[in-house]
Formats: structure tokens, sequence, C-alpha cells
């Protein structure tokens, strides 16, 4: 909790050179997704701005993110819990646990009040008042509302916290909603991806940690450095999807070759994400690099919309499987029958006014 | 078979029958493009690096590019069809569903393609069809919105993204967008079937010059339509409407 430190301030406790602090903020510049011109900017804000108590809760979920987090590589998770922001209360991540760590949680609440940021990572299920998510003995609903009460900025980290996650699926039998559906009243940034890439968590933090505000949010509330690019628009199989090549078969020739994914059920053109230009374990490969569609687990309900490898999905229709394609030539199919036979009523009815018409003209022929 | 002459009446301007015909053009390319892109049925160019293959014939390229393009024409058309409306009278847009000509046309349509009538009253348009009209207009506003909506998110900073990126969060995700753009689309399919059908079956059993209208303009009607408020003041009196008014004799 004495971590209340400046970058800088940090920087000199540790005897680092001014010349690598310079380059640490060049780093963060780009990390941050701003243009060199704002250097100077980062420069002045890591020298002079405190870095920010985090406190980061764990609700509905499956702590993948925690996981993808820890892997997080420039800069260092290590280095982004020890000497980037000070992270006060972490329940997977902490040493300590048990009814001291709740403590040091009430304390750090009633400290920081409106200064910490809060980092909540999974759902909250409403069903039978909250009972299917429940932390040190309350249900998180609870304790979400308590954290939130005192939070300077809310991060909703991954795709539980930002639009209620895998345990939504229909029928969502818990009734698991994100984060922003039960807080507001606070910036609230959401973070979505399952799990999301960890160094946009750690660039998103680190923005509010140096500006003290949350980066420029797109329409869905997402930094728009990091989730304005489709997949499909930064994908490095695009050519194959211009030229129409494309895999038909997860074990034929083009998927081999590497062609692209779009027939097999890739989600990149309707997923949001920095997957394409950032890659994953510090460029090492993503989804589709390794063969796989994107199943854009960055975006809301991604979950329903299965199958995951077909392009369209099924329609319920019993017996069947049914995808728009199907059913729209069907509905065709069915309109031609239909007016060709409503073609043929007509003309029958046509000819028999016509007698009728000649029979009482000239008269019925005896 | 009908008694007396038959008398012509002018009724589309040339810009609605342009519009007409851009429409039913650019739609007829936009569906066969569209089924392409969506499902990519043929195989692409082979032995040939992307890099190149992108600029043969009929690559997902061009073929998107077609796509956009008859997209663009569609949308511009539109403005024709405003204009007509603006210049003519008979070019009307919407349906007067606060009529009671209307509702009576509604029904008597009605009637008459269950075989339950054999007649209807003469109309210049009747009350199904402008209804149909409306029904397409509103699918096609469908299809621009979230087709740009797609198409504008290739940059998403730019002005077009702004305007129509919003309605990906609309639509609940881009997805759903898809979705709804590839159902409208087959939509917009089974009506040109019902169109072509109905217009076809108007000129064989009634005779009016329902299919050469789009292309004259006009139409001929033995009786007065009964919705000849649409290009005229109604009044007994007053029965010439237009220096296009000619009568044809009955034919023997």
């Amino acid at each position: 909790m004495e971590n209340r430190d400046s970058m800088w301030a940090l920087f000199q406790k540790r005897g680092v050179s001014r010349r690598s602090f310079l380059k640490t903020c060049a780093v963060v510049t780009g990390m941050l997704g701003l243009s060199p011109a704002m250097l100077p900017k980062v420069v002045a804000a890591a020298e002079k701005k405190t870095l920010p108590p985090v406190i980061w809760l764990h609700g509905h979920e499956c702590t993948g993110c925690d996981e993808a987090f820890i892997r997080s590589q420039s800069p260092l998770a290590s280095d982004v819990v020890l000497n980037m922001i000070s992270l006060e209360y972490s329940d997977t991540l902490s040493a300590s646990a048990g009814e001291a760590f709740e403590h040091h949680l009430k304390d750090l609440m009633k400290k920081y009040a409106g200064q910490y940021i809060l980092a909540v990572e999974g759902g909250v299920p409403l069903a039978d008042n909250g009972i299917h998510c429940m932390t040190g003995g309350r249900t998180f609903l609870a304790a979400l509302k308590e954290a939130a009460a005192g939070a300077a900025a809310i991060i909703e980290y991954g795709s539980c916290a930002a639009w209620g996650g895998i345990q939504a699926a229909r029928p969502n039998p818990t009734k698991s909603v994100s984060v922003s559906d039960v807080i507001s009243g606070k910036p609230i940034v959401k973070v979505p991806g399952c799990p999301p890439i960890p160094e946009v968590m750690t660039a998103v933090v680190m923005h509010f940690a140096l500006f003290g505000q949350l980066p420029p949010l797109d329409a869905q509330g997402r930094p728009k450095q990091f989730y304005g690019n489709r997949i499909h628009d930064t994908c490095y199989r695009r050519p194959f999807f211009d030229s129409g090549m494309f895999v038909e078969k997860f074990d034929d020739a083009g998927a081999k070759a590497g062609w692209c994914l779009y027939k097999v059920g890739c989600r990149g053109p309707v997923a949001y994400n920095s997957c394409g230009n950032m890659r994953w374990w510090n460029g090492l490969s993503y989804p589709i690099q390794s063969g796989a569609p994107c199943f854009a687990c960055g975006s809301n309900n991604f979950w329903d919309n299965g199958p995951f490898f077909e392009r369209l999905p099924d329609i319920p229709v019993p017996g069947t499987i049914a995808d728009a394609d199907k059913v729209g030539m069907v509905a065709a199919g069915a309109a031609l029958v239909g007016v060709v036979a409503h073609g043929a009523l007509s003309a029958m009815q046509k000819s028999k006014q016509a007698k009728q018409q000649d029979t009482d003209v000239r008269g019925p022929e005896a | 078979m009908s008694e007396g002459p038959v008398k012509e009446y002018y009724i589309y301007s040339p810009w609605l029958r342009i519009f007409h015909w851009v429409m039913a053009a650019s739609v007829g390319v936009l569906f066969a493009t569209g089924l392409y892109i969506g499902n990519p049925f043929f195989i692409g160019t082979q032995g040939v690096e992307p890099t190149f293959a992108v600029n043969k014939l009929m690559s997902m390229e061009t073929i998107r590019y077609i796509h956009f393009a008859a997209a663009y024409i569609l949308v511009a058309g539109f403005i024709l069809r405003v204009y007509g409306f603006a210049v003519n009278r008979g070019d009307r847009l919407l349906p007067k569903f606060w009529t009671a000509l209307y509702w009576q046309g509604v029904v008597e349509m009605l009637k008459h393609y269950l075989f339950l009538s054999a007649d209807h009253r003469p109309y210049l348009r009747n009350s199904l069809a402008r209804s149909a009209y409306l029904g397409v207009y509103v699918l096609l506003f469908l299809e621009a919105v979230t087709g740009f909506a797609m198409y504008f998110m290739v940059d998403p900073n730019g002005f077009g993204a702004k305007l129509f990126g919003p309605v990906n969060g609309l639509f609940g995700g881009e997805y759903t967008v898809h979705l709804v753009h590839h159902y409208v689309a087959w939509l917009l399919a089974i009506f040109v079937i019902v169109h072509v059908y109905l217009v076809i079956r108007a000129d064989f059993m009634e005779r009016e010059g329902e299919a050469s209208s789009m292309f004259s303009g006009v139409k001929f009607f033995a009786h007065k339509p009964a919705d000849i408020g649409d290009i005229a003041d109604d009044s007994d009196k007053q029965t010439d409407y237009g220096t296009r008014h000619r009568q044809y004799p009955a034919q023997g």
C-alpha cells in the first residue's frame, strides 16, 4: 500500500537511468496506441502522476482472463503488477487470503475512496437474489456494488464482465448480466474478449493511470484504439478472401496452404479486436494464424451465434438443419409454385367468365 | 369484349420509370453478387498468388466491388423517385391509409386474388400493390442501412462509420446485421417473384397495359378508375385531365 509513487520516482528508487525511463515512456506511448507526438505528455504524466491503486474483483467466470493477464509479455505481467500499477487486491494473484485479506479490501476502499481503479472480471448473476456467485460469504452483486461506489473508474475485463459471458447464453439460467447493467454513474470501459489480449488490459489501466481518464471509446464502450478495427480488415489471410480462395474443410489443401477461413465459419468480418495486428504472446500467434476460425469472442452474444464452424446460424426448423439460404430458397420455391398455381386458377376463371359472357350475348346454344 | 372507348391515362413520370428499371437491374445484381459474398459457392482462381488473383475476373474482390457499386447506384437512383414524386402527381410514394377507398381496395383485391370475386373496380394502382411497394421501400431501406453499417466500418473513424456504425450496436452486434441483410434479401427475392407474376396476370386478365405502363407511363381503362383522384381532381364535370388524354375506339 506504500506503493504510491509516480513511475519516475519508482525508477529512481530502483536506480534505473533517466535514459531507460524515457525509453519506457516511448514504449508505453506505443502500447497505449497514441501517436509519437504524445510522448512528451506521457513523460510528464509518468513523472508526476502517482500510480493508482487497483482493486481486481472476480465474479461469475472461469478466471481465464487472469490466465491471459499473467502471460502479458510487453510489459511483463510481473512488471505491471509490481512496478506500473499498485495492484492492491486480487484474490487469485495475491499470496494472502481469508479474513485478513477481506479486511485489507475494506481498508483500501476506505483509504482510497474515489481514487482506485476497479477491475471486474466476470458477470453478475441476478437470479435467486444472486446466490449463484458468492465471495466472502456475500453475493457478488453486493460486493461489486460496495466496491463500485468508491471507484474512480471501472474496467470490465473480459466478455463476462462486459456482456454477461458464456453463462448468459440462452436461456441464461442464472440471469447473468454485465457489470454496466447493474452499475451506473461511473466511467466504465469494456475490455471484452474470451480472454482479452493481456496487453490491451495493461494499456487501458496505464491510460487511466497516466491521464486520469478513460481512453476514447466506441459506440459500445470499448477503447477505440484496440477495438476499432475488424479482425477481417487486419487479417494477414485477407488476400485469400479477396481472391476467392477458401478453406472448405479443415483437412483440405486450402487449410494446409493457409487460405481464408471464411467458409468454415470465421467471424473475422464481424469481430472487433486487436488480434490481427497485436497478436498474442508477444506477437507469437493468434487463432486464425493457427488455422482456427475466429469466434468473435469480444462480441456481445458470440456464444449464441452458433454453430461456430458454419458461416450462417441454424434456424430452428424441427427435424432439419437449415440456414438462411436454405430457408430462403425453399420460401422462394414455394412462392414460385404458388404463383404458377394461382396463374392456372386465374386462367381457368377467365376462360369460364369468357364463356359465360359469350353465353349471355349469344344466348344458350340449343 | 368491353363496350365503349378505351381511354389512355398518364400515370408514371419518366423519373419513376427510369428508377424502376435502375432498381430492378441493381437489385438483381445485388442479389446475385450478395449470394456469392455470403457463401462463395464456386472455386476462385487457382495456381496464382492471391496478390495477383485479386484482379482476376470474378474474384471475391471484383464481386464485392460490383455489389458495392450496384448498391450506390440503387441508393442514388432513389433520388429520381423522389424527384418524380415532387413533379408528378401520379408518382405517389405512400398509400393513403387514411381513406376509405384504400381499405375498400384492400378487401376488394384480397377477394379477387382469393378467387372469391371474378372482377374488381379498375384502379390506376390497387391498394395491395401500393402497400407492397411501400413494403419494398422499407426492405430496401433496411438493406441500405445494414449494408452501409457493415461497409463503412472498414474505416471506423470515417464519416460513414460515425453515421452508420451505431446501427451495428442497435441490432445487438454486427453478426445480427449480416443475418438481417441476408434475410431481407430473400424477402426481396420473394417479392420479385410475386410482383412479376401479378403484373403479368393483371395484363392477361384485365388488358389495361399493366406491364407496358412501366415503359410508357400510361395505362388504358374502359371505365374511370376508382383512384382517379391520384392523377386528377375527381369531379364529374371535369373529365379532361391532361394533354396526354386520348381516346381509342373499342375493338370490335
